[in-house]
């Protein structure tokens, strides 16, 4: 997949990039107010403005005649920085001074190229493209000051929002030259800056939604309203493909404040990003609406999912990976090396469900004017959106609207529409605007979950301990099923920590096994490569354990030299590698090796039983970055095991934000030895137990590390994926520290099923 | 003084006392001519007191009622919030309180997480968190996790370590103090503690009639 | 029943249910919405206030407790973000999301009102009510000492 198409254009050709620009009107997005202009020429402003306002070379850059920029983000903004990094690379590339530019949300809209926020690959999949959408700005305006300066435009330079002429020691302000430069023909071949010229890309930024968050201003899904708005509340069926077969709205519609209870339509399997369907509760206020869906008296018939308990399920996935699978990789001849290995090193390790628990519970709201539909959402795929309601309302797409407000959280769960479509559904049922508000129990019991996992790892070690064979097999219900009708992955899933795993070992066969869904299963940052990594990762230790050898050493011995691994050595005829080209980001060990000796340099690995430390390693590549983490656990108070500092080294390639790179890592930290630690969704009778943060525990203040030190090792070279990364080797190096700790090799995910924490 | 109207074997009674860990007043009572006989509480009930006037002995009558009494005082209800250390409990399981909160300087939370900064003056219609008037945590000298009946006794006549009160003052307490009485409405699928605070106050005013006499056992 | 609430310096006459949470008063009625549902079971932080300077859990408050007295919001904590912990959350770039935060600064508001230079074990216990689930909890300890030393309270 290459970069995401590029759109040139003079003017806007869409209603919704007004409909954008009124979102500034909600007081909601950028704060750096446009700077007034010196003396502006009524007559000059006045024409601008009918001809479109100034310089609007294409839909991400506007250069206004009062020399305000506004620059679109057109990725959704849930923490990991998009609105105050890709911005700056546009600005850096044109010359604009980021106190002058307001930053505008896009509306969901393919002319945007890519908007699904997902996969970590926001500034990979645009750095390129944004770059040559300011540059094109920066080559027109320096265009029209060499016109009217009658110099020759590489004489020009544009910085600090103006275009200068050195050696006449002249000057014109963006705004000055806006008009004169909108009247120009858009430039085909593109000048990038050197890239030293890019003042600000990759140090650290300014948080740009900083102060209004701070202040309360900031705007999430649920803090819209429109005149006349009703708030619903939803009661969806228990078990994901149940549906309501009888119900009793006479108690909710005594509440004061209800207004109508709606029954939703049931989804039809495959559920992709229909809404699970159930009854609804619209209401004068949020308050009314709970308090009505608590009235309502619903008989549920489960469905197909009515049996699932995943306890039992543990052991049919356990089953599963005891028989061979799909024989997605291949090298040598595993079964004759591990018949004539010395020693069998043998662990089945096991990853639970898990929920997204966004701080914000998912929320929306449309109002549906009979042709068309306008919705607002914390959503991180804003065209899925769209094309989701188009769909359920019978409308064309152009006739939706889908405006995005900063998300509080996403993590993949705002990836799929489905509470968007239930307000564009209860919308048009009740002729007023509508907003979904899911509640944290909605939230926790209807998720599209993180899947379950079972893998069985199997080396094969020769008489001096060196692995000559490695099996791999995984089982998991895949991302597919909720898509269509399959039990086996494909190979994105595969890719994340199976296919990609590079392992100097001459013999090596990885199986994918069946499993079938039986809930909706979604992608949870860094996905795959969870459960993948851990336990890729801990076995490795477990090796190293095996043949008493230090595990640093072990790990580098398995990564093996510094070289780039080929598809012939991974015994892989494709690979997906995130959606771009192994040339360009190929699996280069050096990489690895890297990171790995310096996460341990950092941590003081080599004295760690000197200190008294007990520390655990581990090292993933995903979304084509490379990290090292290394954990340290101590005995707490109350026997209980605590996590005391963590180190994680990352090579990302080149960055933007140097600040949110750091930000996203210590952030990735927390999310996940909250999951390794205590994170647990469970199933019975095909419904979830969970229900909130008293049953889905999450980390808090007293259990947070003393320390988290994030250390960035390279920044050169194609940019990598930042938001996802950090996650996947964080929860096997918690589990090999905990093994340096107690002795205790913890398989089977949370730690707290196993042990106090 | 009553008869009860049915007949319980003497060592239906023994058993009972015997339950309690302290044996002496079984012996003695098998030593009384008469047999005393005291229906059983319903599940979830208390005795009133008038139940337990078979009992001739004051000091015995006195130390049973207290024993009957101690079924509220030593119910998780009651003890969660009598925590042995610095945070309350949750839960018949008395697991820690969660979200992880500390008793602070005056018994009622840390700035930032009081105890009134979630619980209420009443318990709530949708949400679970318990409420009644002043939530806070009995002060650590009204610990009552982990003890005996008999420990509990001592301490709560000890001024030094029941907030200066006297029996009566107890006994007020016990009838008709509103954190008390959420113990019997305590909301949301929670256990409430057995009987009623009429019946509790009533068992404490009998037990302070009779002396308010400690059952025998062991130590603190 | 009319409730009346004084929200950031201003009464607000509310004709509402006075079991309401004093959240969705807040949210759906007063019409300011920096104050965040994050659980409705008080387990999270994210609807924090303050009721006359005290740190109290919107989301579980009935509206009742609340009437006659001063509530304290997020946007009213300073007339323009100038509050230390305001400052010092920018200057760290503490948020991600910014889901949780306004929850936050008011837990530390309310710790810092009643004691100007906690140590990291009362930062801690006062804030371990306050979810983040993006793990900004780290800055925010450094944030909360940084607007300790800086004075604490608005000027």
């Amino acid at each position: 997949m290459s970069g995401p198409p590029i759109r040139l254009l003079r003017r806007s050709f869409l209603a919704g990039l007004g409909g954008a620009l009124s979102g500034l009107a909600l007081g909601s997005f950028a704060r750096a107010e446009p700077a007034l202009p010196p003396a502006v020429d009524p007559a000059a402003k006045a024409a601008a403005e009918a001809e479109g306002a100034g310089l609007r070379p294409n839909l991400f850059v506007h250069v206004t005649p009062n020399g305000g920029v506004q620059i679109v983000c057109a990725r959704s903004e849930m923490g990991q920085g998009v609105r105050s990094s890709l911005p700056v690379l546009i600005a850096d590339e044109l010359g604009a001074d980021m106190s002058r530019v307001e930053v505008v949300q896009a509306p969901g809209d393919p002319a945007y190229g890519d908007q699904n926020t997902d996969g970590s690959h926001s500034v990979r999949g645009f750095y390129d493209a944004l770059r040559k959408l300011g540059a094109c700005a920066r080559m027109m305006l320096i265009a029209a000051a060499a016109k009217q300066w009658k110099v020759a435009p590489n004489t020009c330079t544009a910085h600090d929002h103006a275009v200068h002429h050195e050696a006449s020691g002249r000057s014109l302000g963006f705004g000055e030259l806006a008009i004169a430069a909108s009247k120009l023909p858009v430039p085909k071949d593109i000048l990038l800056r050197p890239k030293a010229e890019l003042l600000h890309v990759g140090k650290d930024l300014p948080l740009l939604d900083g102060p209004a968050i701070v202040d309360g201003s900031a705007a999430y899904g649920a803090d819209i309203v429109l005149p006349g708005m009703r708030t619903a509340i939803v009661a969806r069926p228990p078990v994901v493909g149940g549906r309501a077969t009888a119900h009793d709205a006479t108690g909710a519609l005594a509440v004061p404040g209800v207004r109508a209870v709606v029954p939703l339509p049931a989804p039809t399997p495959p559920f992709a990003f229909q809404p699970l369907g159930g009854i609804a509760v619209v209401a004068d206020d949020t308050w009314s609406a709970m308090r009505g869906r608590a009235q309502l008296e619903i008989t549920w018939a489960a469905g197909a999912n009515g049996e699932y308990d995943s306890e039992t399920y543990r052991k049919t996935l356990l089953a599963a990976v005891g028989l061979p699978g799909v024989v997605v990789r291949e090298v040598g001849d595993v079964g004759a090396a591990m018949a004539g290995a010395a020693r069998r090193v043998e662990a089945v390790y096991h990853v639970p469900h898990l929920a997204h628990a966004t701080m914000e519970p998912p929320a929306a709201v449309a109002q549906f004017h009979g042709q068309s539909c306008e919705v607002w959402a914390s959503t991180q795929n804003p065209q899925a959106a769209r094309t989701s309601v188009a769909k359920a309302l019978g409308l064309d797409e152009e006739n939706v609207t889908v405006h995005v407000t900063l998300l509080g959280g996403g993590f993949g769960r705002k990836s799929k529409p489905d509470y968007v479509v239930e307000a564009a559904l209860l919308a048009k049922a009740t002729g007023a605007p509508v907003r979904v508000q899911w509640t944290r129990e909605d939230d926790i019991q209807h998720d599209y979950y993180h899947t379950v996992s079972t893998q069985r790892l199997v080396a094969g070690l020769d008489a001096q301990g060196k692995v000559v064979a490695w099996e791999h097999r995984t089982a998991f219900p895949p991302i597919g099923s909720t898509f269509s009708d399959t039990a086996l992955s494909a190979p994105g899933e595969l890719q994340q920590g199976v296919l990609d795993v590079p392992l100097a070992i001459a013999n090596v066969r990885a199986e994918n096994c069946e499993a079938r869904a039986h809930t909706r299963i979604g992608w949870l940052r860094s996905v795959a490569n969870i459960y993948h990594a851990f336990a890729v990762q801990s076995f490795i230790a477990e090796i190293a354990a095996a043949r008493s050898r230090d595990p640093r050493d072990t790990l580098l011995e398995i990564v093996g030299p510094p070289r780039i691994v080929t598809l012939k050595e991974l015994g892989v005829e494709s690979l997906p590698n995130y959606g771009q080209s192994l040339d360009e980001h190929p699996i280069d060990t050096a990489r690895h090796r890297r990171v790995i000796e310096r996460v341990t340099e950092l941590a003081d690995w080599d004295n760690r039983q000197k200190n008294g430390r007990a520390l655990g390693l581990a090292v993933h590549r995903s979304f084509l970055t490379y990290v090292a983490v290394v954990v340290s656990v101590v005995h707490g108070p109350d026997g209980k095991i605590r996590v005391d500092e963590v180190w994680s080294c990352l090579d990302a390639g080149t960055l933007v934000n140097r600040e949110r790179v750091h930000s996203q890592f210590e952030g990735a930290v927390i999310f996940a030895l909250s999951h390794a630690l205590y994170g647990e969704i469970t199933m019975q009778q095909g419904a979830t137990v969970q229900s909130n943060f008293r049953d889905f525990r999450l980390m808090r203040f007293p259990d947070a590390p003393r320390a988290i030190h994030v250390e960035i090792v390279a920044d050169d070279g194609p940019s990598c994926g930042v938001g996802e990364p950090g996650v996947p080797p964080v929860a096997p190096a918690l589990a090999n520290a905990i093994f340096a700790l107690t002795g205790q090799r913890v398989r089977d995910l949370p730690i707290a099923r196993s042990l106090k924490v | 003084m009553r008869l009860p109207a049915c007949l319980v074997p003497c060592a239906c009674l023994a058993a009972l006392v015997a339950c309690r860990g302290a044996s002496e007043p079984a012996k003695q009572q098998a030593q009384t001519a008469q047999p005393v006989s005291i229906a059983p509480a319903e599940p979830g009930g208390l005795r009133a007191p008038e139940q337990f006037a078979g009992i001739a002995d004051p000091v015995e009558r006195s130390r049973a009622l207290f024993l009957e009494a101690s079924q509220v005082m030593l119910h998780p209800r009651c003890t969660n919030c009598h925590p042995a250390g610095d945070t309350p409990l949750q839960g018949d399981a008395a697991q820690i309180h969660d979200p992880p909160v500390v008793r602070g300087p005056a018994n009622e939370g840390v700035p930032g997480l009081l105890c009134t900064s979630c619980h209420q003056d009443a318990n709530l219609e949708l949400a679970r968190v318990p409420g009644a008037p002043k939530w806070h945590l009995a002060p650590i000298e009204m610990a009552w996790v982990g003890l005996t009946p008999a420990a509990l006794c001592e301490q709560i006549k000890d001024p030094k370590r029941n907030g200066g009160k006297t029996l009566a003052q107890l006994v007020e307490h016990s009838a008709h103090d509103e954190l008390v009485a959420w113990g019997w409405e305590p909301g949301h699928g929670r256990t409430p503690a057995p009987g009623t605070q009429a019946q509790f106050g009533a068992l404490m005013a009998a037990w302070v009639a009779d002396g308010a006499a400690c059952p025998a056992g062991e130590g603190p | 029943m009319t409730i009346t609430l004084h929200v950031n310096g201003k009464p607000h006459v509310l004709d509402i249910d006075p079991q309401m949470p004093l959240l969705w008063a807040l949210r759906d009625h007063v019409g300011l919405t920096g104050t965040k549902y994050g659980c409705g079971q008080a387990l999270c932080g994210a609807c924090v206030v303050h009721l006359d300077g005290e740190a109290v859990r919107a989301c579980v408050t009935p509206v009742r407790r609340a009437d006659g007295r001063a509530v304290t919001t997020i946007e009213g904590l300073s007339p323009d973000g100038s509050h230390p912990l305001q400052k010092a959350w920018v200057e760290l770039a503490v948020p991600q999301c910014g889901f949780c935060q306004a929850g936050q600064i008011m837990t530390a508001a309310a710790l810092l009102a009643k004691n100007p230079s906690p140590s990291d074990a009362d930062i801690d216990t006062s804030l371990a009510g306050n979810l983040c689930r993006c793990g900004t909890y780290l800055r925010i300890r450094t944030a909360v000492k940084q607007a300790a030393a800086a004075g604490g309270k608005e000027k």
